[in-house]
């Protein structure tokens, strides 16, 4: 059970994934994905109602949704911070990055910030390789990345947001 | 007058998609009729981004490095001013990039409009599944990919035709040609280029073999991390449909088959064929035992054969152009090209498509360019992290599926990732088995407690905390899962360490008897001194020192106070007298 | 179906077409080691045990999945194979965050089953108690009265708040046990083969107690009127009253031992003839020589040993000899039990001041703590830091001893700071007697023929207790590195009782301590229990037992010992007699602790509310996940997260599953290890 057990999600929001998927064989992993494209992330009843609903016991569904790094059970940040962890982007320097997200976020690899605003994610690979290193805010790329540029990118976000 | 700009993945994190905006606005200002086109990726990843011009006479004018602010001088060379854009213009040295290369399975990358199935038809396209509907049985098609030569690209080098055959022998009424578009390696990106680009080679290719195995279901499993490739895919099979090529009596034969995509969910292991199996499935993707072998019993239980995204993608030209042209190109051992992202310290990276029996010497220095910066070449990593480090020492080994595994490595799915000598073999090591332990499935012991057993005594060797003995122990382990892993990902899963112990043992021993990280990088391994003759006493680097670690008065030299250190290298970059050394 | 034939480990073995060449090796007599098989469930392949190597196949294959073929020439057993089952095996262990047995049995010498049977005495049935401590040691009531405790030292109820009192519980059930319904254990049926013990201590006496329930012809010799060695010459009455011991020896007499005392070995009878008459011949005797000082004066009349000095009070005691004349003043040298006994024994003979003088301080005397407290309250001076220089005398009889003064200096070897003399430094104490209480040696005088170490103690074998001499073996206090506690002697009269059995059958099988899985102490969460004291346990006021030898301690109430024994942790496994894994464990010599790293440590759990689960030792085979699903069809357990991190737990929506799952258990059964457990 994580902290948002006792949040009540409108599962009926469900209804038009489990009808098109109706009856199809090893939908499963994609109802989740559709799923998490609603919520955000994958609550405790999300996945107790797509197990009714797709026969699966709960604890397969649960056991699958755990395997795939895709998944949250918690939602998200307002900026999700993708730092690329592939080769290039090793030998070019993203472990220092990791190191600095860590001490500008106080998180590690999948934790969100206490306030809610950034969650941080180590990704295998972005294929943005010839720009190494790269993180990704949002979906929009920033390479060739150094601790310096990364704590004034951070550092505007913040700044960004106390203003609103 | 023509324009196309690329716009893969690469090139869109680059800033293709301002720059294509910016110049239409600038066109739409003119009032120029002329219209941006759309193409994938030409692989030049260090030029985007890239712009194509083609003058009235055909003529190709390449730009590079494009910003949107280059907009105004691109729109006047479309109306004629060709001068305007000359200083954009690529240098012959880069142009040699693509010269030097042969391209099939990346034929059509970053040339046509990967959005249009005539763009595709325009240059051959769809005539092979053509050819092969009106005058080719599915048992002449697998001769035709025996006669080639044509190995997986995937990794693992298995004659395709012989699993195609396979599949083919294996009674149902239902059969799976499957695509692996789960390009996990940490380091490739061939596959996802090839979707974005010219998703339709790839329909084709996995069409031929589904009329070859007798399969009436296409299934292409990708990555949940490349949304631009599935996007582009669902556009082409879309196309596909609409014009016959996919559904029911395809072109009016009594062929039928139809195509969907998967999305992957973030897990390297289902890059292994029977956790794909099981991930399409619905389930956790943890490989199964084989035998049997997914061309008896795969998906559903049914006969199945999974290929890659690359080796579909030279089967439409196979057929076009005969088994033997592409048999002709490379060695007895490994026949037709190979494509490679090349990556790392090196000057001109992106993704070069060779003929196998060219040397990797051809392909860092000729292609590539050799290493940035003018720093010396230390090793290349192949294969990712099933592959293995090769030294300077073997530069000149022939990319082959066999000489390139007699040095520890593997031809792997084509990452090729260029190390200079500031790069720590040990930090490899650990880098790659950080990655196999975090992606291991868990299910067998010796991978899943095995390969985490592994990385603790990496960490604590690059920590600076190894103990005599720990070479050793990491051997014994390497043998063991070798040996025990259930799947062929942790059965690769030692290589990375096995050949960077096996080529860099005295860096190994460095760091574990010295206590010295030789290519200066591992942190907790490096002392900052200040030279105190050198030191003019600026205070720039005290100012900026992020744990004030740095002490010293205006004009007096400084002192780094060791303790406090937390080895960022921030100093050594600030200061402009040379005088902070690392050891 | 028709036969084939393959060759396993160089035997011609057949199979049906198709199968498995794990089952198929094991219907031919040759196990396979495996964990995660089972009939009833689909072939798994996780645990990588059961690899083989197949001729003409490059990798190793699994045996549950590969299928034997005609003429397959199958190895289970090459190097190769060994190597990788080893580390599978390490690995696992590495990672499996259990007790098979708990510490305080571990720290016993004798390896006594303390958790089983202070459970027993919890549930109030001292019988099975006894029974479950006689499978180890056959003298309970009186070494559950005298034994510095191991046990008690690693018990880690420490933690909590403090120790559980499993000497005091041991003797309490012992002696209930003498009381009625005592327990004896049946010997076999005669063997006809004879076995002559040497000494009758406790070594001794474990031996015989052990070879007699073999069904072995065995007879004790001791140059002593009575059995006990030590036990009774050694150790004063008011600690172990001598009925008690005397009772137990009977039992032992019961199983079938013979003895024969007042034979002096070399006096009596030649130790050749003892030997040639025996099928096996043990020695065990104790070390019964107090060792010197080496101080000018020693030889001065009033100067004795500590053993000796003891010997003679309990011979006083017994009616066979006078009482040892002490005077006044005594003054003992020595911190260790033996000193101790010395001088509450000189308290107890009247003697008005009874100083203890030692070269270091309290903190580093080797007497057990309690033994120290109880010489203070008896009045016993303690004089630290001070060293016997000399033993001053007049006409030859002592007068006083000089004593040096000693400070603490740097650590040694074993950590105790070591004491340095003050020069020039010295003091004078008046003194009648000076008992020498600083270590004891052996005497072999007699036992001719084997060989000795620099010691001057009997060369055994620490696997197989054999000596020079073939068939004669040699256990306890004589051997190796002499002296040492009761219960040490007697697990090694234990371990020795079983080798000598199968030397007595033909094929000798030394002794292997069986590798065992701990947890580690900062792996545990203390805070979940709650605190509760242990209990006291009652003596008599020091001013009434300073002047009788009769015993200290007073009984424990009944309920006072019930609940002393509930507040006992349970460390060790419910599983460890049933536990796949810990036998697949033992077929090869393993060191896990080669690959200590981050073990996955969870929390036992009771949400299926019949089934405790404990997942710090899964080792993921995943049965229990694969009979839910495919035998039981319930599904309520599954995989969660993925890798290292991979747990197996239940998942349920509604209370129904719950229900349904009360009446299943087919997972606990599957377990091939601790991690699930019935509750009852």
């Amino acid at each position: 059970m994580n902290k948002n057990a006792n949040i009540q999600n409108d599962l009926t929001m469900l209804d038009p994934i489990f009808e098109r998927y109706a009856g199809q064989f090893g939908s499963l992993i994609t109802i989740l994905q559709e799923a998490q494209d609603i919520y955000g992330y994958l609550p405790d009843d999300v996945l107790a109602c797509i197990a009714e609903h797709t026969g699966n016991s709960p604890a397969h569904v649960r056991g699958v949704a755990t395997f795939y790094t895709q998944f949250r059970f918690t939602p998200a940040g307002k900026y999700l911070i993708q730092l690329c962890k592939g080769t290039a982007c090793h030998v070019n320097g993203a472990e220092r990055l990791a190191t600095s997200l860590r001490e500008l976020l106080g998180i590690g690899d999948g934790e969100t910030t206490e306030d809610g605003l950034f969650s941080l994610n180590f990704v295998a690979c972005l294929g943005c390789c010839s720009l190494s290193p790269v993180i990704m805010i949002n979906g929009e790329a920033y390479g060739s990345m150094t601790p310096a540029k990364l704590s004034v990118l951070i550092a505007d976000i913040k700044a960004k947001e106390l203003q609103n | 007058m023509k324009i196309v700009i690329g716009q893969g993945s690469c090139g869109l994190a680059a800033g293709a998609g301002k720059v294509f905006d910016a110049v239409s606005e600038e066109l739409k200002k003119l009032n120029s009729d002329i219209v941006p086109g759309v193409v994938g990726c030409i692989g030049m990843c260090y030029l985007e981004p890239i712009v194509d011009i083609y003058d009235d006479n055909g003529a190709l004018h390449r730009l590079v490095c494009v910003k949107p602010t280059d907009a105004p001088s691109i729109a006047a060379a479309l109306c004629g001013d060709l001068d305007a854009v000359k200083s954009l213009e690529i240098s012959p040295e880069d142009s040699s990039f693509l010269e030097k290369q042969y391209r099939i399975a990346l034929r059509n990358c970053g040339i046509i409009d990967p959005c249009s199935i005539d763009a595709y038809i325009s240059v051959g396209g769809y005539s092979s599944i053509t050819k092969i509907l009106s005058s080719m049985t599915p048992e002449a098609v697998i001769d035709e990919i025996k006669t080639s030569g044509l190995a997986g690209r995937g990794g693992a080098g298995f004659p395709t035709w012989f699993k195609w055959n396979a599949a083919r022998q294996s009674v149902s009424d239902h059969k799976y040609m499957i695509c692996n578009a789960d390009e996990g390696d940490p380091g490739a990106f061939m596959d996802r280029a090839v979707i974005e680009s010219d998703p339709h080679s790839l329909i084709e290719g996995m069409l031929i073999g589904a009329y070859a195995i007798g399969a009436e279901e296409m299934i292409v499993y990708v990555r949940a991390e490349y949304p631009l490739a599935v996007i582009r895919l669902k556009e082409a099979i879309k196309q596909a449909r609409e014009r016959g090529y996919l559904g029911k009596n395809i072109l009016g034969s009594s062929f039928s088959c139809d195509m969907r995509i998967k999305m992957g969910a973030g897990a390297f292991v289902c890059g292994e064929e029977t956790a794909l199996i099981e991930s399409l499935e619905g389930n956790r993707g943890m490989p199964r035992l084989k035998p049997p072998f997914p061309a008896q019993s795969g998906y559903k239980s049914e006969p199945s054969n999974i290929n890659n995204v690359e080796t579909f993608a030279n089967i439409a030209w196979i057929i076009q152009n005969g088994g033997e042209k592409f048999a002709a190109l490379g060695t007895p051992d490994s026949r037709g090209t190979k494509v490679f992202a090349l990556t790392g310290k090196i000057k001109r990276g992106g993704l070069v498509e060779v003929p196998m029996g060219m040397t990797l010497r051809d392909v860092i220095f000729d292609i590539g360019g050799g290493l940035r910066d003018g720093r010396e070449f230390k090793a290349v990593q192949l294969g990712g992290p099933s592959g293995g480090c090769i030294p300077a020492s073997l530069i000149d080994t022939v990319i082959d599926y066999k000489k390139l595994g007699a040095t520890g490595a593997i031809m792997g799915s084509g990452g090729m990732v260029v190390m200079d000598e500031g790069t720590c073999m040990v930090g490899m090591a650990k880098f790659f088995l950080d990655f196999t332990a975090k992606e291991s499935c868990g299910k067998c012991v010796h991978c899943r407690i095995g390969t985490k057993r592994m990385q603790e005594i990496l960490t604590r060797i690059v920590e600076g905390n190894g103990r005599e003995g720990d070479i050793d122990l990491l051997l014994e382990l390497c043998t063991a899962i070798k040996d025990g892993a259930l799947c062929g990902l942790g059965q690769t899963a030692p290589n990375p360490v096995l050949t960077t112990i096996k080529y860099f043992r005295d860096e190994y021993e460095a760091h574990i008897n010295d206590k010295k990280c030789p290519a200066h990088e591992c942190a907790a391994l490096l002392t900052y001194k200040i030279d105190a003759d050198k030191c003019r006493g600026c205070t720039l680097c005290a100012k900026n020192c992020p744990v004030e670690a740095i002490n010293g008065q205006l004009k007096a030299a400084h002192t780094i106070d060791t303790e406090k250190c937390i080895r960022c290298g921030q100093c050594v970059k600030l200061c402009k007298f040379g005088a902070i050394s690392i050891e | 179906m028709s036969k084939i034939k393959f060759t396993l480990n160089g035997k011609e073995c057949f199979a049906e077409e198709g199968e498995f060449l794990l089952g198929a090796a094991q219907k031919n007599g040759i196990e396979i080691p495996n964990l995660c098989n089972h009939p009833s469930v689909k072939i798994y392949g996780a645990c990588g045990l059961c690899t083989v190597e197949v001729a003409g196949v490059p990798k190793l294959l699994r045996a549950c999945s590969t299928k034997v073929t005609d003429g397959m020439v199958v190895n289970s057993e090459t190097d190769r194979v060994k190597h990788s089952r080893k580390v599978a095996l390490e690995l696992l262990m590495s990672d499996h965050d259990g007790d098979c047995v708990g510490p305080c049995s571990l720290n016993c010498p004798a390896g006594t089953d303390c958790q089983g049977y202070v459970k027993a005495i919890a549930g109030g049935d001292y019988h099975r108690a006894v029974e479950i401590i006689k499978d180890k040691l056959p003298l309970p009531a009186s070494i559950g009265r005298i034994c510095p405790h191991p046990c008690e030292k690693k018990c880690r109820r420490q933690y909590v708040e403090s120790p559980i009192s499993i000497a005091a519980l041991k003797a309490f059930a012992a002696d209930r046990d003498l009381e009625e319904n005592t327990y004896a254990a049946v010997p076999a049926e005669s063997t006809g083969k004879k076995v002559s013990i040497i000494g009758g201590g406790p070594a001794g006496l474990t031996a015989a107690y052990y070879l007699a329930l073999k069904g072995h012809a065995v007879t004790v010799y001791d140059a002593m009127p009575k059995m006990g060695g030590m036990l009774r010459y050694g150790i004063p009455a008011y600690r172990l009253p001598k009925s008690v011991l005397d009772a137990e020896i009977k039992l032992i007499g019961d199983a079938g031992v013979e003895y024969k005392n007042n034979v002096k070995i070399g006096r009596d009878v030649s130790f050749e003839e003892i030997k040639d008459s025996s099928d096996a011949t043990i020695i065990a005797v104790g070390a019964w020589k107090s060792s010197s000082m080496r101080v000018a004066g020693e030889e001065l009349d009033g100067v004795v040993g500590g053993i000796d000095f003891l010997r003679q009070v309990s011979l006083y005691n017994s009616g066979e000899g006078d009482a040892p004349v002490i005077g006044d003043r005594v003054v003992i040298c020595g911190g260790g039990n033996t000193a101790m006994d010395a001088c509450r024994t000189a308290v107890r003979l009247g003697a008005k001041e009874v100083s203890v003088v030692y070269r270091r301080t309290r903190a580093e005397m080797p007497a057990e703590i309690e033994e120290i407290e109880e010489a203070e309250e008896e009045g016993v001076i303690f004089r630290f830091l001070r060293n016997p220089a000399e033993f001053v005398g007049e006409n030859g009889k002592l007068t006083a001893v000089k004593l040096q003064v000693m400070e603490l200096g740097e650590p040694d070897a074993s950590g105790r700071r070591s004491p340095v003399a003050v020069e020039g430094c010295f003091e004078t104490l008046e003194a009648d007697t000076v008992i020498e209480a600083i270590g004891q040696s052996l005497d072999f005088t007699g036992i001719n023929g084997l060989e000795y170490n620099r010691r001057g103690n009997i060369v055994a074998d620490e696997a197989s207790f054999a000596t020079s001499i073939e068939g004669v073996f040699a256990i306890g206090d004589a051997t190796n590195r002499g002296a040492g506690i009761a219960i040490a002697a007697i697990g090694e009269a234990n371990r020795a009782a079983a080798v000598i059995d199968s030397f007595l059958n033909g094929q000798m099988v030394s002794y292997k301590a069986p590798f065992v899985s701990e947890r580690r102490l900062d792996n545990i969460d203390f805070s979940v229990y709650n605190k509760k004291d242990r209990v006291s346990i009652p003596k008599r006021s020091a001013e009434i037992r300073r002047n009788d030898f009769d015993a200290v301690n007073l009984e424990l109430c009944e309920d006072a010992v019930k609940s002393e024994a509930a507040r006992c942790l349970e460390c060790g496994c419910h599983d460890y007699s049933d536990c796949r894994l810990i036998k697949t464990a033992n077929l090869l010599p393993i060191e896990p602790a080669r690959f200590d790293g981050k073990k996955n440590v969870h929390k036992t759990e009771q949400r299926l509310v019949s089934i405790e689960r404990n997942n710090s030792k899964c080792i993921l085979c995943s049965l229990c996940v694969r009979t839910c699903n495919e035998v039981a069809k319930k599904s309520i357990l599954g995989l969660v997260g993925r890798g290292f991190d991979t747990v197996i737990k239940p998942e349920f929506h509604n209370d129904e599953i719950i229900v349904g799952c009360r009446d299943c258990h087919l997972c606990v059964d599957v377990c091939p290890t601790g991690a699930l457990k019935l509750l009852k």
